[in-house]
């Protein structure tokens, strides 16, 4: 019963949202950029739990769950992912509390750093081989899975260059190679995690979740293959091309500069994909979510132009954190709020009325939410990103932190959304708890 | 109609506590029983559901057994999956095509 259900899924989720919360108070405190540096100690605090602690802890719930759909066939060891979970979140508080030392906020502890980094590596290394055995038991790979397959070498590619930089932290050698690996191969590290990781992989997942959602007709198999084969392209040349230019002494612009064609060739044929997606569903009707994932993408398109016209006039260098923050926020942040906003609910459906299915009526996904009240905190969410994205281009610290005070009240409104679907608070009473289900437990799934 | 035709009947209309949990429906409605046989007092069901490994796929399953064991005259159920020929909206009953907002169908 329930085999088919991921005990920690949910768990994961919540370690996620509780660490976006986080971040996300510390920035309205005026914690870290645009008040520190892009590249101070307090600004990767930020980066860091929000790219690791939110960002990928949600993408790792979702991917325990989802490869399974993807390959038909069960996750390789179930076993490995509450490990995992430990991993990466006493990794990533070692990690944090490494930066807060190399910043004089706690006593110079630097053995944090490649400490943390440590543990990342091993939680991310049982991450990519659970999914990864799993991925390579089901050849040959479906179209979504060969981006999941992508954005795992990402992830690793991210944390051998994360791995090299706490090295260099702890002991700093100039001259040394792993001294000019920390100097020029931050850009690197960047896209492997932000482009590669995530967005290939959200690229390859919303690929199988919106045909499955809108129920539409999985988009022809040659042209998600471009997709991918500009992707492979966009992170080979970041990550081995970049890689070879700091091992020889070389500048990182013309790696950068063919990343960023094969990332932009990408993102074309994806919104094309992505377009046909919408355009040929059969259920015509969208739901909360889809309509969300949309302004996600809108995100992803203002970020491309912003970028491309940053790059043209010469400012990239500037406004680069408003540019990464876009990214960030209203791209990865509003698609992953956006899924949950439907993951959660399923899962809660399935692990409550799954077993009790032909014995007693059950209620629908849909009424476990109550959308007409959610899609105020996701307007807000995403016209405040956009508005903390304009005002840091504007160079009005005080204005984006009121702006990241709108996107708090907006996540404390999707997470009590996502409470009250686990807690089954929508649901009329006489559907809510049929004879023989049991409420769900906020934090863990039954199986 | 036949004693074995009217079990068919009825081990159908008993299928119908058995919804969808994602499109809201009944499975019968929603053209994911492509065959039902009675052999004795053994219901033989052929399924599918909207995608293979579908995290419902199994719950479908126990559930669509346990429904047809609560006809009377059936004493156990045999349920096969299968995703050949896959679901297609177009399988959808004309009424609740209608009732889900779906677009021309194919």
């Amino acid at each position: 019963m329930g085999g088919n259900l991921c005990k920690w899924t949910i768990s994961y989720f919540a370690a996620a949202l509780a660490w976006l919360i986080a971040a996300e108070v510390l920035m309205v405190a005026g914690f870290g950029f645009p008040s520190a540096d892009i590249a101070a100690p307090d600004t990767l605090v930020l980066v860091h739990m929000i790219c690791l602690g939110w960002l990928s802890m949600a993408m790792c719930g979702a991917l325990f769950q989802f490869v399974p759909v993807l390959v038909s066939r069960p996750l390789h060891a179930e076993g490995w992912i509450l490990p995992a979970f430990v991993l990466l979140s006493a990794g990533l508080i070692a990690l944090l509390a490494g930066f807060l030392a190399l910043g004089g906020r706690m006593p110079p502890w630097l053995w944090l750093l490649p400490f943390g980094a440590t543990l990342l590596i091993a939680g991310f290394a049982l991450v990519a081989a659970n999914l990864g055995l799993t991925l390579w038991q089901s050849r040959p790979l479906p179209a979504s899975a060969r981006f999941v397959a992508l954005g795992l070498l990402a992830v690793c590619a991210t944390m051998a260059f994360g791995g090299i930089f706490a090295l260099a932290l702890f002991e700093p050698a100039p001259g040394s190679l792993v001294s000019s690996v920390l100097a020029s191969a931050v850009p690197i590290h960047a896209i492997a995690g932000l482009a590669g990781w995530l967005t290939v992989t959200a690229i390859g997942v919303s690929y199988r979740l919106l045909s499955m959602f809108m129920l539409a007709p999985d988009v022809d198999a040659g042209k998600s293959r471009l997709v991918w084969l500009f992707s492979a392209f966009m992170l080979g040349a970041a990550v081995i091309g970049g890689a070879v230019a700091v091992l020889v002494g070389q500048g990182l612009d013309l790696a950068l500069m063919l990343s960023a064609a094969c990332g932009l060739a990408t993102l074309a044929c994806y919104a094309r994909d992505v377009a046909e997606l919408y355009r040929k569903r059969k259920r015509r009707k969208l739901e909360l979510n889809t309509r969300m994932v949309v302004w996600s993408f809108a995100s992803l398109g203002a970020a491309v132009a912003l970028g491309a016209v940053l790059a043209i006039t010469g400012s990239l260098a500037a406004h680069v954190g408003a540019l990464v923050f876009l990214i960030v926020f209203g791209w990865l942040s509003g698609l992953i709020l956006a899924n949950l906003y439907k993951i959660v609910p399923f899962l809660t459906w399935l692990e409550t009325y799954g077993p009790v299915m032909g014995k007693a009526p059950t209620p629908r996904v849909h009424d476990l939410v109550a959308e007409r009240r959610a899609t105020k905190w996701f307007v807000m969410f995403f016209a405040a990103s956009w508005a903390a994205t304009a005002l840091l281009m504007l160079g009005q610290p005080l204005g984006f932190r009121i702006a990241i005070a709108v996107i708090v009240v907006a996540t404390f409104g999707i997470l009590q959304e996502l409470i009250r679907a686990r807690r089954l608070t929508d649901v009329a009473a006489p559907l809510r708890l049929p004879a023989g289900a049991l409420a769900p437990r906020l934090l863990i799934t039954r199986t | 109609m036949t004693d074995r035709d009217d079990l068919i009947a009825a081990v159908r209309d008993a299928l119908r506590n058995v919804i969808d949990p994602e499109l809201g429906h009944n499975i019968v409605d929603l053209g994911f029983v492509y065959d039902i046989a009675i052999d004795g007092d053994v219901a033989h069901i052929t399924m599918t559901a909207t995608t293979p490994g579908c995290p419902a796929a199994s719950f479908l399953k126990e559930g669509v057994a346990s429904s047809a064991m609560q006809v009377e005259g059936i004493g156990s159920a045999d349920v096969t999956m299968t995703f050949d020929p896959p679901w297609r909206p177009a399988m959808i009953a004309p009424e609740v095509k209608a009732e889900l907002g779906f677009a021309e169908l194919n």
